[in-house]
């Protein structure tokens, strides 16, 4: 197995996880905060940081399932969170193995065109579809979303970089 | 499985499922499938109840933290701003009062007058008192989901007002909950009359003006006698809305050279942001007599006598 110079060796994810944190994210991004453009997708962040972490889990079907139920909740077009979600998890894999031999803020910048696009599809979509224009402050919802990258890898990995044989001194 | 994890099993070598490309493709050919049949066909509401009906519980669920900070600000509010709303309420309810008085007369003298007329008696509709869940996300509309769905018997297509004024539409039915378009919406027109004047028009929502939303009054003539200030209400043309609901209020009034029609700006009555309780009316398309059937347009019978005129002159 080839690693980066110092890149810790991670304890396989739990499944369960996985699909918790989706489910999560879900439900922050339901949260009633009211109608804001700049408004960062944390469902989209994860998708994204699974299916780069773990492909052959988290990959383009499960984005589309998890996009239904993102446009069912906001009202929006049937299919418009589905087809971004989609292209962003599969621009994810493409780009999985390159990834992670960068360090985590190179990553985070890495992810950001990914976000950008996925807003944009949206964009020309919605545009399309006779919506309203969204404000300026849309273009802040990718950067925010490329910001949560570090926060995501951190709260994220936490199960997997727990000590392989817990004893006393290390319960954890 | 992926690179630099300790997993127990070795990824499969050969079996590795479709690749990520023909699921992309796959998958981005049903969300176009689904976005034209969405907006062109409208066929897709049994997906939205069922996905909808699966995330209740999720939905309710993410609810709750914003519910609870909401009761904790409530608990905080000072007594001072309890005593001064109450205050407020009073002056209102003695102003009303005055005009309750009347209204009981006013009735009175109208029904006999309108039984005088032999007029339809003035329609009546039933009411349906709901909350709003949640204003929707999706920043290019304007929607707020409330919490009363075909089980409690709202339909599509009925008015949605809250105190001061009309509120939107329902647009779309959910098992428990539905979807109201605000007024404010691009894609929301109503018909408004304007009470100064008695001129009808149709505002049409203008969603990118004003935070979260104005009206604008379309198609008024250049030199329409309308000014800033002026109420406009419900028409009741339509059969949708009871007639007489405050819509908006006129805020500006540009008369433009260069068109032939008046740029007029309106802000909306009801509480378009944050607004809590709602009342659902029923639309009142079930109640007033169907549509006269078009009559059928026959151009060739008239034009036939002409051209036989035509032919016996030369």
């Amino acid at each position: 197995m080839i690693m980066r110079p110092g890149q810790p060796l991670l304890l396989p994810a739990n499944p369960l996880f996985i699909w918790f944190s989706l489910v999560a994210a879900l439900m922050i991004n339901m949260l009633p905060l009211g109608r804001q453009a700049w408004m960062p997708d944390v469902l989209a962040v994860t998708l994204v940081f699974w299916s780069v972490h773990q492909p052959l889990r988290i990959g383009v079907i499960v984005a589309f399932v998890f996009g239904l139920a993102v446009d069912v909740h906001q009202t929006s077009l049937l299919g418009q969170h589905a087809l971004a979600y989609t292209t962003l998890t599969f621009f994810a894999i493409t780009i999985h193995r390159r990834l992670l031999w960068f360090t985590v803020p190179s990553q985070a910048i890495q992810v950001l065109p990914l976000f950008a696009a996925a807003h944009a599809i949206e964009l020309a979509i919605r545009m399309v579809a006779g919506g309203a224009w969204p404000g300026p402050l849309f273009l802040l919802a990718p950067v925010l979303e490329a910001a949560l990258w570090p926060v995501a890898s951190v709260l994220l990995l936490l199960p997997q970089r727990r000590a392989p044989d817990p004893d006393e001194n290390r319960p954890l | 499985m992926p690179l630099g994890t300790l997993d127990r099993t070795p990824p499969p070598f050969f079996k590795q499922g479709p690749s990520a490309l023909s699921k992309l493709m796959v998958c981005s050919a049903l969300a176009l499938f689904l976005m034209v049949a969405d907006s062109r066909f409208r066929i897709t509401q049994p997906i939205r109840a069922a996905v909808a009906t699966v995330l209740f519980p999720v939905q309710w669920l993410s609810m709750r933290p914003v519910l609870a900070v909401r009761t904790v600000q409530d608990y905080f509010i000072s007594l001072n701003s309890a005593l001064t709303n109450e205050e407020a309420a009073r002056r209102k309810l003695i102003l009303q009062s005055a005009r309750a008085g009347q209204v009981e007369q006013l009735l009175n003298e109208n029904t006999q007058l309108r039984k005088l007329l032999g007029l339809r008696e003035r329609l009546n509709t039933p009411t349906l008192a709901a909350e709003v869940l949640y204003d929707a996300a999706d920043p290019y509309t304007r929607k707020v989901v409330i919490d009363k769905g075909l089980a409690q018997g709202v339909e599509a297509g009925s008015p949605v007002i809250d105190e001061s004024g009309v509120l939107g539409q329902v647009t779309r039915v959910h098992p428990l909950i539905s979807e109201v378009t605000l007024v404010t919406d691009s894609e929301q027109a109503i018909p408004v009359l304007n009470t100064r004047t008695g001129n009808r028009g149709i505002a049409y929502g203008d969603a990118g003006r004003y935070g979260s939303g104005g009206l604008e009054l379309r198609y008024m003539a250049a030199n329409a006698d309308v000014q800033p200030g002026d109420l406009l209400t419900t028409s009741g043309v339509d059969g949708v809305y009871p007639p007489g609901i405050p819509v908006a209020k006129v805020a500006k009034v540009e008369r433009r050279p260069d068109s032939a029609f008046a740029r007029i700006v309106c802000y909306p009555q009801a509480q378009v942001d944050g607004v809590r309780h709602v009342m659902v009316l029923k639309s009142l398309l079930s109640q007033i007599p169907p549509r006269p059937a078009p009559e059928d347009a026959t151009p060739a019978q008239k034009k036939l006598p002409a051209r036989a005129a035509r032919s016996a002159t030369p």
